[in-house]
């Protein structure tokens, strides 16, 4: 009995020690994202493209994860709904699918923080947020920027930058917005985020996971997801425990499919392979991170998009493009040749990658 | 607990055998000439003291019974140990992992932790252990030959393979070591082929007489991966400098104990399988690095039968490296544990314990030929 006891102690301890399958919990956690109900209102967001902050009888508050989000209401007893959405772009708007017509803004009109009054009846209403041109193919430029972390206090530099860029029309994030993803922490990224002209699409990294559990996705929403722009796809990933959920990979499939015909750009915290392979700041198994890569070079991946290593790389991964750029200001690799940064992408629905550009924060400065 | 004075005399202090009683009991298993004896109070009281205040002065357990010498030496160790885990985590922090320092960086942590865990095991093992005296009787030269047939159960939510059938042959002429081995899935078409070639500088050939496993070894090795169903395979080569430092040169309680330290780089070339397209390899390097802490087994077991526990920096094999839930994971390598236990001289078994992302174990069939002089009837 002693003997069986000690096994159970010593299975109990090695199973607190290691674990095959450490993101499971939050990307079980990513299928609650978008929903919310209360007594008078439930709320659903396609594809969890948006978080719901707030849900009360007269509020619904979202935080957008992507340029365009359908929105399924169904309305039990008719309410006056104030419809807060923060991280649109300036130019986004809410039409009623229903009616087809677009609803008139309250405030924020060019600005990524908007909100609508809306007067709905009960039944089933269908909105859809989206930016003017938004489902076309067409040109146009994102920016990348990652691993904030401690330099929290002087993001606003880079943010300054950021919105001295002519026809940006958002930014990616790969994860790594804060030291510890404490709440107070996300609150602040949250906040310092009101200054920039252009909507900040994120996934988290490692720096993220210091709460548990992670409270990420109550304020950036999901970690693992899909959205498409101008007839570009972009396919977010929640790598920050150095690996890819099961259940991540098996939505990956399909949204591999989704983009097959379409340029895709894939983005996640961790990569998969460091270029500097005896440090390892990448997935814990090679076997997972070829087995990954060979996945999405199959599905015709134009190019991959990495934080974590707090400086810039650009290389090839599976023969994809591929840019690390960890240069949000966290303490940068003393021996890389870029501090602070963030990589400005052009891109054509057509065309591909048209161009990059490192754009330096604090030789800007200068 | 002595004051001072001379280092006192035990059981497990006498002197180490000579070759001729070494030669004259290397047929058979050993029966120890100081059997082991009843842990006394004395022993009991410092296997505490080993533990606290042990677990921060390691060697507190060796000083309780007197043993000053060796308690320095593990005290010495514990400090050259946190010294490398704080330069190299200091070195990690102040350069923002510089891809020039990282692989020293990462290696001297490693190192140092390993130097950490190994004095504190080692301050218990000396305290705890009766009948270390046995060990001087265990001839520890390797064998010329040995081969091994098992299975082995690996647990990767990531692939469909779980079950392997695990096989390797050991020979050696000399200093000269040969080792192909194979791992195939009997549920997947994935198979592993590794060799190694190296050259020992420092220890033990078969035949030789010795009672200390001290080796360094430079090892040689090619690897070979195919992961068909994933359209990937990975062929690489790496060099590695193989260490075994046995832990009796810092006193006699440590007996039977023994370190391993494996330091070396790996490069490796990734290629593609995808119908109708040219995909371009990738090129993957990797640092080397292993620590580990075994003692030799004695009593029923028979000679080369030892027990581990190890960390394994390598990030390419089955188990691969660390998860957690946390902040940190992906730059840690595994944890295992390894038992080999004869039964004869020539027959033996391996239990084979892994946790890097996946969960990895098994047990395998050791036969081994050319340690001693063989019996007349195979056992």
């Amino acid at each position: 009995m002693i003997r069986r006891a000690n096994g159970v102690a010593w299975l109990s301890l090695l199973s607190a020690l290691g674990c095959t399958r450490p993101a499971e919990e939050r990307t079980l956690k990513d299928l609650q994202v978008g929903h919310a109900q209360s007594a008078a209102l439930e709320v659903q967001v396609a594809s969890g493209l948006a978080a719901v902050r707030d849900l009360t009888h007269e509020r619904l508050a979202l935080w957008l994860s992507a340029p365009s989000a359908d929105i399924s209401l169904v309305v039990h007893e008719a309410v006056q709904l104030e419809l807060r959405v923060e991280n649109t772009m300036a130019s986004a708007e809410l039409s009623d699918l229903d009616s087809g017509q677009t609803l008139p803004v309250s405030s924020g009109a060019a600005s990524t923080k908007k909100t609508w009054e809306l007067a709905l009846t009960a039944g089933a209403r269908h909105l859809r947020l989206s930016a003017p041109g938004a489902a076309g193919n067409g040109h146009f430029r994102f920016a990348l920027m990652s691993d904030v972390q401690e330099a929290i206090d002087r993001v606003q530099d880079v943010y300054r930058v950021i919105n001295a860029q002519a026809d940006l029309d958002f930014l990616l994030g790969a994860g790594d917005l804060t030291e510890e993803g404490e709440v107070d922490e996300l609150q602040r990224f949250q906040q310092e985020l009101a200054t920039l002209a252009v909507p900040y699409y994120t996934t988290l990294g490692n720096h993220e996971l210091g709460e548990r559990p992670p409270a990420y996705q109550q304020w950036f929403g999901r970690a693992n997801f899909q959205f498409a722009h101008r007839g570009v796809y972009f396919t977010l990933l929640d790598s920050a425990s150095a690996t890819i959920d099961p259940l991540a990979l098996e939505w990956l499939d399909g949204w591999l499919a989704n983009a097959r015909d379409s340029v895709h750009v894939i983005a996640m915290h961790i990569p998969p392979l460091d270029p500097v392979g005896t440090r390892n700041a990448a997935f814990a198994s090679r076997a997972e991170a070829a087995a990954l890569l060979a996945k999405l070079a199959e599905g015709g991946v134009d190019l991959t998009l990495y934080g974590h290593i707090h400086s810039h790389y650009s290389f090839q991964n599976a023969g994809i493009p591929a840019v690390i750029s960890g240069g949000g200001g966290a303490t940068p690799e003393r021996a890389g040749d870029v501090g602070r940064h963030f990589v400005v992408f052009d891109v054509d629905a057509t065309r591909g990658i048209v161009g990059s550009e490192v754009v330096r924060v604090d030789d800007s400065e200068r | 607990m002595p004051a001072s004075g001379a280092e006192p005399a035990s059981h497990t202090d006498a002197p180490l055998h000579t070759e001729t009683e070494l030669a004259a009991s290397s047929v058979a298993n050993p029966t120890p000439a100081s059997p082991a004896k009843p842990l006394t109070r004395d022993r009991r009281v410092a296997a505490g003291v080993a533990v606290v205040p042990g677990l921060a002065l390691h060697g507190s357990g060796h000083y309780a019974l007197g043993h000053k010498k060796t308690a320095l030496a593990l005290l010495i160790g514990e400090g050259v140990g946190l010294a490398l885990v704080l330069g190299g985590y200091g070195t990690l922090r102040a350069t923002g992992n510089s891809r020039y320092l990282a692989g020293p960086a990462v290696a001297a942590t490693v190192f140092g932790a390993g130097l950490v865990l190994a004095s504190f095991g080692a301050d218990l093992y000396g305290t705890l252990s009766t009948d270390g005296g046995a060990v001087d009787l265990i001839s520890r030269a390797p064998p010329r030959l040995e081969s091994e047939l098992g299975y082995r159960y690996v647990a990767d939510p990531h692939f469909s393979y779980g079950h392997f059938v695990v096989e390797r042959v050991t020979l050696r002429q000399g200093y000269f070591r040969l080792e192909p081995s194979a791992w195939f899935a009997t549920n997947s078409s994935n198979v592993q082929y590794r060799v190694e070639a190296a050259y020992r500088f420092i220890g033990l050939a078969p035949g030789q007489i010795g009672s200390r496993d001290d080796h360094v070894e430079l090892v040689l090795g090619g690897l070979h991966q195919r992961y068909l169903p994933e359209h990937f395979q990975r062929s690489g080569l790496e060099v590695a400098l193989d260490t075994r430092f046995d832990l009796s040169h810092l006193g006699a309680t440590l007996r039977g104990s023994f370190v391993d330290l494996a330091l070396g780089y790996g490069v490796a070339k990734l290629t593609y399988d995808l119908q109708g397209l040219n995909v371009p390899a990738d090129t993957d390097d990797l640092l080397l690095a292993k620590l580990g802490l075994g003692v030799a087994l004695r009593g029923r077991a028979a000679r080369g039968s030892e027990a581990r526990v190890y960390y394994d920096h390598r990030h390419d094999d089955y188990a691969a490296g660390f998860l957690t839930p946390g902040r940190i994971s992906g730059v840690f390598g595994k944890f295992g544990a390894d038992l080999r236990w004869f039964f004869t001289p020539r027959l033996g078994v391996l239990v084979d314990a892994r946790v890097g992302s996946t969960w990895l174990g098994g047990l395998s069939l050791l036969l081994r030929e050319g340690t001693v002089a063989a019996p007349k009837a195979w056992p």
